[in-house]
């Protein structure tokens, strides 16, 4: 059958089964296109999973670019690509409109707040299980802080934070890594 | 709508980390499109509802509420050209750059700020829903909601202790909301 065709069905069926993004499809991805389908190789299926997250741009995309790229060359990245987004983006379309039609009044009012209070519970259990594994060292504990006190006073906007963050990040791995060569020398 | 693609490529560009480090940029992004902190918390409610990833589910909700349907297409696509941007120029210098150290140091700071961003709008949210406040200098309209709280409560134990399902979640909570009215 079709590369390009293969390419599609598989990322359409993940995009379309799987919550909340990022590696979340990987194992379907795996059963088809490696097991079934033998278009890749294990290895770099999960070689291009771990380089998708290090990547800018949203994860499930980049890992679709990867393996889509290396299956079939350029029209299979991008046929991968519209399959993986391609599923999120007409449900959400779909029930977008329907919110939209939703009155904000009454019940409907009433249901929508304590959905809110749900997303508020939703965004604070992200943050907690994020930290755990994200503030093990001093200076990710005061990166945190200072982003969370900048924001929650309005001081300053999030994109000069993430840049200021990312500027910091490239600093500390370069300063780790000289350090590091200078007790080597020393030895 | 150039405007909408600018906010989305930038969103894209500085997209380090996922989804939820995202999710700071688009709710900063958001409110220059007039969107509230509310329909914001409604777009986390439909992420966790809607499959997909969260940029993807964001982008679009955005995008439609703003300009609507072709807004919600141009925004979609554009959040994703930073994707089939960098990945063919990496496979195609792969032997050059092999461990990617500058794309890993910006992570390493990106991933702490984020937690911190995202620990940010769950305060904010929380505030207005639970507390009356729309941020955490307007002490004027003070007020406890206590169904919100509870429910609060109750999801954020639920989903961060057992990994309840997101969509009997906000069942759960939309049907609390609901009985709460009528008591």
């Amino acid at each position: 059958m079709n590369k390009n065709w293969l390419l599609f069905k598989v990322y359409f069926l993940a995009g379309a089964f799987t919550f909340s993004g990022g590696l979340a499809m990987l194992p379907v991805i795996e059963r088809d296109l490696v097991d079934k389908y033998k278009l890749i190789s294990k290895e770099d299926l999960y070689e291009y999973s771990t380089l998708s997250n290090t990547f800018p741009g949203v994860i499930a995309v980049n890992s679709a670019c990867f393996v889509g790229k290396k299956v079939n060359g350029v029209s299979g990245m991008l046929i991968a690509a519209f399959g993986a987004i391609f599923p999120a983006f007409a449900l959400m379309l779909l029930a977008t409109v329907l919110y939209q039609l939703i009155p904000q009044e009454g019940v409907f009012l009433a249901v929508l707040k304590t959905v809110r209070a749900a997303s508020a519970a939703f965004l604070l259990s992200a943050a907690f299980s994020l930290a755990k594994y994200n503030l093990r060292d001093l200076p990710s504990l005061l990166i945190a802080g200072a982003c969370l006190i900048f924001t929650i006073f309005n001081l300053v906007d999030a994109p000069k934070l993430i840049i200021a963050a990312g500027i910091i990040g490239v600093w500390l791995t370069y300063s780790a890594k000289n350090k590091n060569n200078q007790k080597g020398a020393t030895k | 709508m150039i405007k909408l693609i600018l906010a989305f490529l930038k969103i894209g560009f500085l997209g380090f980390g996922g989804g939820y480090a995202m999710l700071s940029l688009i709710f900063q992004e958001s409110k220059t499109f007039g969107l509230t902190a509310m329909q914001f918390a409604d777009l986390t409610a439909l992420d966790g509802i809607i499959p997909g990833p969260i940029a993807i589910n964001s982008a679009t909700y955005v995008g439609q509420l703003y300009a609507g349907l072709p807004g919600a297409i141009v925004a979609t696509l554009v959040v994703c050209v930073p994707s089939l941007l960098f990945i063919p120029l990496y496979m195609h210098f792969e032997e050059k750059i092999k461990n990617n150290q500058l794309f890993s140091g910006i992570l390493r700071g990106i991933k702490p700020a984020s937690v911190g961003l995202i620990l940010a709008i769950g305060l904010t949210l929380l505030l207005s829903t639970v507390l009356g406040m729309p941020d955490i200098l307007h002490w004027a309209s003070f007020h406890v909601d206590y169904v919100n709280l509870f429910v609060l409560g109750l999801v954020l134990f639920l989903d961060y202790k057992y990994h309840v399902n997101p969509v009997i979640l906000i069942l759960l909570a939309g049907v609390i909301g609901g009985v709460a009215f009528y008591l």
